[in-house]
């Protein structure tokens, strides 16, 4: 990170970091935990999307097996929470471990709708099972501290965007992933082992995502198949990573606030209306698709990296340009 | 002479009942740049693509410095010291020149830094440097080909498959070309180069092996080969 | 228990007939635009639901509706592909991605659509088919078919056999397999492809919503049964081999077979545990289908 980003990324931790003293408003609080919550959710769905090439379309189930492994380990077995936690992504890791073995040598549809079949399923058998408690959901001991569980995502989110930005910009993995995003099979002549890399991918996008899930079940203490196995948590984390843009990691955090602070809006006028949020969020991917492909953030950077560019004169040769677009024609 | 850096015995691919490569035996000793010619749909590519892992032998086995590699995947072979370039060009396009380089240089140096500086030393000598932080996608058709060769040329190959790295390239572009790969056999990699362009291919290699329909059809000098009255045929007749 | 095995093969095998022509209106669509439509589900729920309204409406049997539904949805499925179109022919990016994930918001779209529109009730369209059932008996065994599923039976071949037709017969069919098999070559032999996508998307689309209203006489509807039908379809498609259509109706009647053995022996609850599982293990061991003939 260059300086000026270090010191853009410690006011705003710092500011985070004092807001929980300076004010007592529960609601408040528990607004922004949330708000961590949707960032680390769409920072983990995009690390495989954006960055891998690779659509989780059952994103949600890890939440949900985050969820219900830290309940069942608390209220079950007798765990308690700083241990039941961790176990949460510990098993997230490892349905993603086993859910990508077969999937993740084959083409992404493959991978796309495999997920989507896995969350389809886990949710059924969640509503039928005895130890999840059926469609009637577990109920944990209340631990009512709003600044506890706003420190503790902080962290938690913290440290996924750090241990992200290290492996995604900084470290040797980045660039793998994306150049089997880019080009799989070219990708293997030049020694890199695709399937593994990909698991390796999808493993790093479930373990935060089981986490965050188990966090959740404590903080709120109550879940049940619909609130965490739900489409819904798949559903914002994808249009939060498409709207602010695919593969990068400022893209979902920025998709990810302005969402958020979206719905809150929406619920709180609006409940009413719930199942327009559903049209609306459909609507914002099909529209980010199609007018908006790099994202709010990809577009903005975009735009400026492009101006900045010009006043330097390092834009791109404009003659090059034009024959790669002759070229792509005449593969068409 | 000293034992061969690759062997391919008796070598056949069949796709249903085509058989694309048919009981192919060839040797390449190190520092050699071996030439593999023929008509179209010969199966030079076809062979390539079983060198490097990409198709597993039907029949045959491959070795490479005395070890059996058939069925292999190309990764595997990449690290063993396997380099290859793809006909039809295959830059990481959303990437910029240099983090394509950089990716085939993890290969030998896992560490990003070390990585960066092998990758410039790469771009150096495939004259790539002043275009390193230009995307992939932007470089012209030469330079695609140029990056190339030097993401092959990243992985320090002991043995290097050329796939048309010449075609399609003006005269000077061309020369370069040529210049850069007897550069590198210079430096003692073995290079196998497969090139529609006879006068590239006969002015360069020690040996050519010649195929027509999935079948050896010559091999030897160049201006041996040249002569063979089945090659001229094959030409010839291909071309009737 | 045993005496049950002839219902559940005869049920799975009437309730097959339907994911048949389902998956192969979903094959076709995959074969010309290279593209899995995820709101493949959601097109059966708007189907299911306009043959509901038009069956209160017009009191007609729903059986009369179908072709007035297929014409309906076919063409919003032809207005429709060209915006696909202009996102898998995008530059930047990867368009293949950027289509899946549009197909995903056009689902979820589609999915709001239904419960603002329907809300969260389960209906079902009333058949005069509905009320009569076949009886077969021998020694022990007994069987019974409602009339109404033999009706979905006799829709899903017909459909099945006119697709065949139009599909070898035709110089449309011809088209589309040209287009299926090489895009590039043939639109250098003249087939136009933009729009030849556009029809076989609205055939699709037509196919899927008209079975939706089958569906709606025979279980029942609700705006919240998309999802199940998507994975259905992919089930169908994958196992048959994507793109070998010779192996959907094979894989679909399987499909019915899981659902109905579910239904009588365990836990419907299970069904798509099952249907994940045969999935992971299928693509574990042949990627390409149960005859290692897809793509």
């Amino acid at each position: 990170m260059r300086h000026r980003n270090i010191l853009w990324f410690a006011s705003v931790l710092s500011i985070l970091l004092i807001l929980p003293l300076i004010t007592d408003d529960a609601f408040f609080l528990r607004i922004i935990t949330e708000a961590f919550m949707w960032i680390g959710l769409a920072m983990a769905w995009d690390v495989l999307a954006g960055y891998t090439g690779y659509l989780n379309f059952g994103h949600g189930v890890f939440f949900g097996i985050g969820a219900y492994t830290t309940a069942i380990l608390m209220m079950r077995s007798e765990w308690s929470f700083p241990f039941a936690l961790p176990a949460a992504g510990v098993v997230a890791g490892i349905v993603a471990l086993f859910a990508g073995l077969p999937t993740l040598r084959l083409k992404g549809a493959y991978f796309a709708i495999a997920t989507w079949a896995l969350s389809r399923a886990v949710q059924q058998v969640a509503l039928v099972l005895e130890i999840t408690g059926g469609p009637d959901g577990m109920r944990l001991p209340p631990f009512l501290n709003p600044k506890f569980f706003y420190m503790l995502m902080l962290g938690i989110v913290t440290a996924t965007f750090l241990l992200f930005w290290f492996l995604m910009e900084r470290a040797s993995f980045g660039l793998k992933v994306r150049a089997i995003r880019e080009d799989e099979s070219g990708a293997m002549a030049l020694g890199l082992n695709p399937t593994k890399i990909k698991i390796q991918a999808f493993i790093l996008s479930a373990v935060p995502t089981g986490i965050l899930g188990g966090m959740y079940a404590y903080w709120i203490t109550f879940i049940d198949p619909a609130s965490v196995l739900g489409d819904l948590v798949t559903d914002q984390a994808v249009v939060m990573a498409v709207f602010g843009g695919l593969g990068t990691l400022f893209g979902p955090i920025i998709g990810a606030i302005l969402i958020f602070l979206f719905k809150t809006y929406f619920w709180a006028y609006l409940a009413d209306y719930q199942v327009l949020y559903l049209i609306i969020l459909g609507l914002l991917i099909a529209l980010s698709v199609v007018f908006m492909p790099n994202g709010l953030w990809g577009t903005l950077t975009g735009y400026i990296g492009a101006r900045q560019a010009l006043r330097k004169g390092l834009a791109v040769n404009p003659q090059a340009e034009n024959e790669t677009e002759k070229g792509d024609k005449t593969h068409e | 002479m000293s034992d061969p850096i690759l062997r391919i015995d008796s070598v056949t691919k069949a796709f249903g009942g085509l058989h694309a490569v048919d009981d192919v035996s060839f040797e390449i000793y190190p520092g050699e740049i071996i030439g593999l010619i023929g008509p179209n749909g010969a199966g030079k590519t076809t062979m390539f693509n079983i060198v490097s892992g990409y198709y597993a032998p039907t029949h045959g086995r491959i070795f490479f410095k005395g070890e059996n590699i058939s069925g292999k995947p190309p990764y595997k072979l990449a690290e063993r010291g396997i380099g290859r370039t793809f006909q039809v060009v295959k830059p990481f396009p959303g990437l910029t020149v240099l983090e394509n380089v950089i990716i085939a240089s993890f290969c030998r140096y896992p560490q990003r830094e070390k990585a960066t500086a092998h990758a410039w030393k790469i771009l150096e000598l495939s004259g790539l440097a002043d275009r390193a932080n230009v995307s992939a996608s932007s470089l012209t058709l030469a330079g695609r080909k140029r990056l190339e060769i030097g993401k092959a040329l990243a992985l320090e190959p002991e043995l290097l498959l050329l796939d048309e790295v010449v075609a399609g390239l003006n005269p000077t572009e061309a020369d370069q070309t040529i210049e850069l790969i007897l550069k590198l056999r210079d430096q003692g990699i073995t290079i196998l180069i497969v090139e529609h362009i006879m006068r590239v291919i006969m002015s360069i290699s020690d040996r050519v092996v010649v195929l027509n329909f999935g079948r050896k059809i010559a091999a030897g000098k160049p201006e041996q080969v040249a002569k063979d009255p089945q090659v001229v045929q094959a030409y010839l007749g291909g071309e009737a | 228990m045993l005496l049950l095995l002839p219902q559940a093969i005869v049920d799975g095998f009437l309730i097959g007939g339907i994911y048949v022509t389902i998956a192969i209106g979903f094959s076709l669509a995959y074969g010309v635009m290279h593209i899995i439509d995820f709101a493949v589900g959601e097109w059966i729920m708007l189907g299911a639901f306009l043959g509901f309204y038009l069956n209160i409406w017009t009191q007609w049997d729903p059986f009369f509706l179908l072709p007035f539904v297929f014409i309906v949805f076919a063409v919003i499925g032809f207005v429709f592909q060209p915006v696909i179109h202009r996102v898998l022919s995008g530059k930047k990016g990867n368009p293949l991605l950027m289509g899946l994930v549009f197909t995903f918001g056009l689902g979820l779209m589609f999915r709001g659509l239904g419960l603002t529109v329907f809300g969260f009730y389960s209906h079902s369209i009333p058949s005069a088919l509905s009320a009569n059932s076949f009886f077969l008996e021998s020694g022990n065994f007994f069987v019974t078919i409602p009339v109404i599923r033999f009706a979905g039976l006799v829709y899903a071949l017909s459909i099945t056999i006119m697709l065949h037709y139009l599909l070898k017969k035709s110089d449309f069919g011809l088209a589309v397999r040209a287009l299926s098999q090489n895009r590039d070559a043939a639109g250098l032999m003249g087939v136009n492809a933009k729009r030849t996508s556009s029809y076989v998307y609205g055939i699709y689309v037509g196919i899927s919503a008209m079975s939706g209203v089958l569906i709606g006489c025979i279980f029942s509807i609700s705006a919240q049964m998309g999802g199940d039908y998507t994975v259905f379809s992919f089930f169908v498609v994958v196992l048959a081999g994507m793109g070998y259509l010779s192996g959907v109706p094979w894989a679909a009647f399987l499909l019915g077979f899981v659902q109905s053995f579910f239904l009588i022996y365990f836990n419907p609850s299970y069904t798509l545990l099952a249907v994940f599982a045969i999935l992971y293990v299928v693509l574990l061991v042949s990627p390409k289908g149960m005859f290692a003939k897809g793509v």
